[in-house]
């Protein structure tokens, strides 16, 4: 199957608000927030694309969707790979996890870096930031001089001094 | 962190778990790795993995570089395969320019691609063998990665962090000597490993410690979305390589090794067949490099030589351009992967027209590959555990990011 007739399947279950890109080598399917959920086990399930690569998000601040995030799909019976970008309002996108168990460290990732809360994560904490970290630093606003370390106030009791 | 809970473990009888804290400084955690393991006896419950003590920010530094400037960064990623990091972040700025790379610089990166794997891979097994008490092996495979880190430092000046793979081709020619070496590496590297399946393949002590520890199945290998040998250990067929051919890989004849098993041995034996496999694609790359140019003459992304620079006003005002500047990608997303060392290496990278990534995402093959380690380490033993994280190939420059 490559990405012709996954797109003519598609169209037949969901015929109405995705897009299909192909653009710089790369498939892409847009999709609305409200099916993206169905789509990803629609794909999963129906289009043997059982192996979950990657999930990216990224901020737009000045955009009316704050958040794209994008999951890599790939199929490794098929050899096809596409991208579901979904734009969403609002920091919150519900989770993966259920179908995939690579979500859990990649959207707690994203959480960390990006800020998108993905509701219905089992343990969604920080991973690569300390956890008494404030602030998302790959959003857009994020300052990049200035800031404090970390919050003024020891929150764990380390002893640390933190200077003002 | 030590806290002490009562829980039914078999139903028959109550224990205490006990959490014990395994790590960021251990010497077999492979650098800063925390682990915090609940132990029932010497059970593993569950292991929680506690990880960014290297976090460098190397995906927010990218969006205040250009393209250019990213690559020496990448090289930090695993520094173990620093040319296959280098590889995969080229290809993917190259995929928004479509450039047309030059035949003599394809072959060169993938002869530095799977040189950079088989180094990756005798780091791998010398350490690996040390955890569980090999100490030979550890010598003699030492020994066989300087001599490919000899061959790096010849043609790119750098024995690690090496940032010689350049958007549209790469930085230098090779000297002559480099072919000369090449080719006694290269005869020489079936018999070494030979040498070390004398060591280990059919030791008592090495087959007690990794046959059926670790055991990750098919089902949860694929959900857990682990790439690379722990997945052809685990008895699924796949090699980007092969699957998805990035460069010039649909030319060369090769082998991908796949086991069923799915423990820490299997995974030992894909990896010793990729170091075959490796040399046998860097033979077969050496006998069909052609001549000519290394670098493409795109004057999107390509620096004018320095012959041109010198004689030329374009030229240089173009060389200053890039350096100062940078080249602008067209708008939209891309990505691009390769088949690293320790599995699938991917670089998302988020263009809004600028020089610079607006978003720049880094699939790195260990991070993924850790999310499986409580599957992959419960019900064993804690010293196990060590055979584990050993098996996964974990390099932290690359998870922490």
């Amino acid at each position: 199957m490559n990405f012709e007739e996954l797109k003519d399947k598609l169209k037949r279950a969901f015929p109405e608000g995705v897009g299909y890109i192909e653009q710089h080598g790369c498939n892409f399917i847009d999709v609305d927030v409200s099916e993206f959920k169905a789509m990803l086990k629609y794909l999963r399930d129906e289009c043997d694309f059982e192996y979950l690569s990657d999930v990216v998000a990224a901020h737009w601040p000045k955009r009316k969707e704050k958040f794209d995030v994008i999951y890599n799909l790939y199929s490794i019976k098929n050899k096809l790979r596409v991208f579901v970008r979904v734009k969403i309002e609002s920091d919150a996108i519900e989770t993966v996890t259920d179908l995939w168990k690579s979500a859990i460290f990649l959207e707690r990732e994203q959480y960390d870096l990006v800020g998108v809360r993905f509701e219905g994560h089992p343990d969604l904490r920080r991973i690569l930031m300390p956890e008494y970290f404030t602030g998302h630093p790959l959003r857009k606003d994020y300052p990049l001089k200035g800031r404090k370390w970390f919050n003024d106030v020891d929150e764990q009791n380390l002893g640390i001094h933190f200077s003002k | 962190m030590q806290n002490v809970e009562m829980k039914d473990i078999n139903q028959e009888r109550f224990s205490e778990l006990i959490t014990v804290n395994m790590g960021p400084q251990h010497p077999s955690t492979h650098g800063v790795l925390r682990l915090i393991v609940d132990l029932d006896g010497e059970t593993i419950v569950d292991v929680r993995p506690d990880i960014g003590f290297l976090h460098r920010g190397v995906e927010k530094l990218a969006e205040n570089r250009t393209y250019h400037q990213f690559i020496p960064l990448t090289d930090r990623l695993d520094y173990l395969s620093s040319l296959s990091n280098n590889l995969g972040y080229c290809l993917a700025v190259e995929k928004f320019f479509n450039v047309k790379i030059p035949e003599r610089a394809e072959y060169l990166r993938v002869i530095f691609a799977e040189l950079a794997r088989i180094a990756s891979h005798l780091v791998w097994i010398a350490t690996h063998a040390l955890d569980l008490g090999a100490m030979t092996v550890f010598i003699y495979a030492f020994r066989e990665r300087e001599y490919v880190l000899d061959l790096f430092e010849i043609a790119t000046g750098q024995r690690m962090t090496s940032s010689w793979i350049r958007v549209g081709g790469i930085r230098d020619d090779v000297p002559e000597e480099f072919f000369k070496r090449l080719g006694e590496f290269v005869s020489i590297l079936d018999e070494r490993v030979d040498s070390y399946e004398r060591l280990l393949t059919k030791n008592r002590i090495w087959l007690k410690r990794t046959k059926g520890v670790g055991y990750l199945s098919k089902e949860e290998a694929l959900s857990y979305g682990v790439s690379g040998p722990i997945m052809r250990g685990s008895g699924i067929d796949f090699d980007l390589r092969r699957d998805e051919p990035y460069g010039i890989y649909d030319r060369f004849d090769f082998e991908v090794p796949v086991y069923e098993d799915g423990d820490v041995y299997a995974r030992y034996l894909v990896r010793l067949k990729e170091i075959r496999e490796a040399n046998k694609i860097v033979k077969q790359a050496m006998e069909g490099i052609p001549e000519g140019p290394i670098m493409t003459d795109d004057p999107r992304v390509a620096y004018p030589s320095h012959e041109e620079v010198y004689e030329k006003m374009e030229a240089l005002i173009r060389r200053f351009y890039i350096v100062s500047k940078g080249f602008k990608p067209p708008k939209g997303h891309t990505y691009a992967c390769v088949e690293a060392p320790k599995g699938e290496l991917g670089y998302y990278i988020i263009s809004d027209g600028d020089a610079k990534p607006y978003r720049l995402k880094i699939r790195a093959p260990s991070f993924v590959n850790l999310g499986a380690i409580s599957e992959m380490s419960k019900g064993y033993m804690l010293a196990d555990l060590v055979a584990v994280i050993g098996s996964i190939d974990i390099v932290l420059g690359e998870i922490d990011r």
